[in-house]
């Protein structure tokens, strides 16, 4: 019984130190910011392969998640006899939750798993050190474009997705179960509020794409620097960015529409 | 101003005291004491896992002591703010084991990184001193290569290249030779010595390789347990009479460092298994 409540304890202080680490990597993160501005360079680069490479595996989840909510949401509203209803129902579903969530989660999946191994194999193979030993602070220089990339891209990235999304819903209705074209254009654009849908689903994605790239960069910065370390950074870098995604948009789902 | 030959020999350029640093329950350095000569080669010996990078890491200020004090030209390492630990990076280089070079760019860009982030100098000037500096290790012709397409011995020449591009006062070289091929290796002790004949650059060399670091070594320490075990030259540590020393240079199976790792005794040991 001691044992057990020693190794909580042990977990429990381990868990705090890293949440304290990760608070501790923010502002120097933060402060990187002016080194961006004299050096926009630094941010175009990870612009591109933090989101352009990410358009890909976005636009086609947004496509097919649109096409499914069409054909559920067809067989569902058709009970009621509501099929017009069917754009607004597609557009609200993507707008407000499953825009930002998946897109977040599929960003941890590609985007994240690779900035953790990127820092993480830097750190393994001393790149980071001579980084510090030249003179050149690699939080500045190193993790402060990736956090600004990812954070910019992830709400670009949602949009994609939500767009792409109210295209294949339309693919589905408009195109293969005939719902009528004007009702569900019509239908989506009286239904959608642009604060307490649009905004509100911006503001996710934005908080999203804070804390899934905040999390993959420091889950490689702070990694044990051998092969399994960053390994074990990576997996760890889904799940809590997945986990977290799913606890906040729950707590952002309650305030904002509460 | 340059300083007389005999007064540089005898500055100590990094002044080491009662250093101490632990690892978690571990003191790697108990009680240290160490003079790097200005100018010279000062090689820092001992065998695996004695702390000797992590003795470069404590120099260079990327860790921090837990009692002691390190000096670099007459700066306290540790007591200096970031910027002005920043600045005094930028008049030391590292030569890291691995080499460290960025791997998302040439060997060119590399050894421009320095001057590049430290410098306002322009395009064609930044060339042509990184192109001598490749010129210094043999490496101009390989500039366009990037460091995946490069052999261990010429990712450690072109880090070579990149430590000496803001042409440091010091540089530290964490086991130069660890995992060269004799040609390699040979190019590197040359280059080692060299540099510090014609730029007078202080050299820390930090190696398990007795006979290449002997070869270009004007002063060694031999580390063990956290303290310095003997130090002199190295026709004095080849003549020493201490047990440890004799081991270690002449690299004997058993001695003071034993063969077998502290345990029950072999008899003890079968029997309680055979129970």
């Amino acid at each position: 019984m001691t044992g057990l409540l020693a190794q909580l304890g042990s977990w429990g202080i381990e868990t705090l130190t890293r949440l304290g680490r990760a608070h501790l990597l923010l502002l120097p993160m933060m402060r990187g910011f002016l080194d961006i501005l004299r050096r926009p360079r630094l941010l175009l680069d990870q612009l591109f392969s933090v989101g352009v490479l990410t358009i890909l595996i976005i636009s086609v989840a947004g496509l097919f998640v649109g096409m499914v909510l069409g054909l559920q949401g067809f067989y569902i509203l058709s009970r009621f006899g509501g099929e017009t209803a069917l754009g607004l129902m597609v557009a609200a579903s993507l707008v407000r939750e499953l825009g930002p969530v998946l897109t977040a989660l599929l960003f941890a999946g590609r985007a994240g798993s690779a900035l953790t191994a990127e820092i993480g194999l830097m750190k393994a193979t001393e790149q980071l050190s001579g980084l510090e030993m030249m003179a050149v602070n690699p939080e500045h220089r190193v993790l402060a474009p990736r956090f600004f990339a990812g954070f910019i891209s992830v709400p670009l990235l949602a949009a994609i997705f939500s767009m792409l999304g109210v295209l294949g819903g339309w693919m589905v209705g408009g195109g293969m179960l005939s719902v009528d074209q004007g009702a569900f254009w019509n239908g989506m654009q009286n239904g959608i509020d642009f604060h307490d849908d649009i905004i509100n689903g911006v503001i996710k994605s934005v908080v999203f794409g804070f804390v899934c790239t905040w999390i993959a960069i420091f889950q490689g910065y702070d990694c044990v620097p051998t092969s399994e370390g960053v390994s074990r950074a990576t997996t760890r870098t889904v799940v809590h960015s997945s986990l977290a995604v799913l606890g906040l948009d729950f707590v952002l789902t309650a305030l904002m529409f509460s | 101003m340059k300083q007389p030959e005999s007064k540089q020999q005898s500055t100590p350029l990094v002044r080491i005291r009662g250093l101490r640093f632990r690892r978690g329950s571990r003191w790697i350095f108990d009680g240290l004491d160490v003079d790097i000569p200005l100018g010279r080669v000062t090689a820092i010996m001992g065998p695996s896992g004695t702390g000797k990078t992590t003795l470069l890491k404590l120099i260079g200020g990327q860790l921090r002591p837990d009692e002691g004090t390190i000096e670099v030209d007459g700066e306290n390492v540790h007591a200096l703010s970031t910027p002005e630990l920043y600045r005094l990076r930028m008049r030391m280089g590292m030569l890291f084991q691995s080499g460290a070079l960025l791997t998302d760019i040439s060997v060119f860009e590399n050894v421009a990184f320095p001057l590049r982030e430290h410098t306002r100098l322009t395009e064609s000037m930044l060339r042509k001193l990184v192109l001598l500096k490749l010129e210094a290790v043999g490496l101009r012709g390989a500039r366009d290569l990037m460091p995946s397409e490069l052999s261990g011995g010429m990712a450690r020449r072109v880090a070579l290249a990149r430590a000496i591009a803001l042409d440091p006062m010091m540089i530290m070289y964490d086991e130069p030779f660890t995992g060269q091929d004799p040609i390699s290796m040979g190019v590197l002790v040359q280059l080692i010595r060299r540099l510090n004949d014609a730029a007078r650059i202080t050299s820390i060399v930090v190696s398990h390789d007795v006979a290449e670091t002997l070869e270009i070594a004007d002063q060694v320490y031999v580390i063990s347990n956290g303290k310095v075990v003997e130090s002199g030259s190295p026709a004095q540590l080849q003549e020493s009479g201490g047990e440890w020393t004799r081991q270690f240079i002449q690299g004997l199976p058993d001695g003071p460092v034993p063969f077998h790792y502290p345990g029950p005794g072999l008899q003890e040991d079968l029997l309680e298994k055979s129970l």
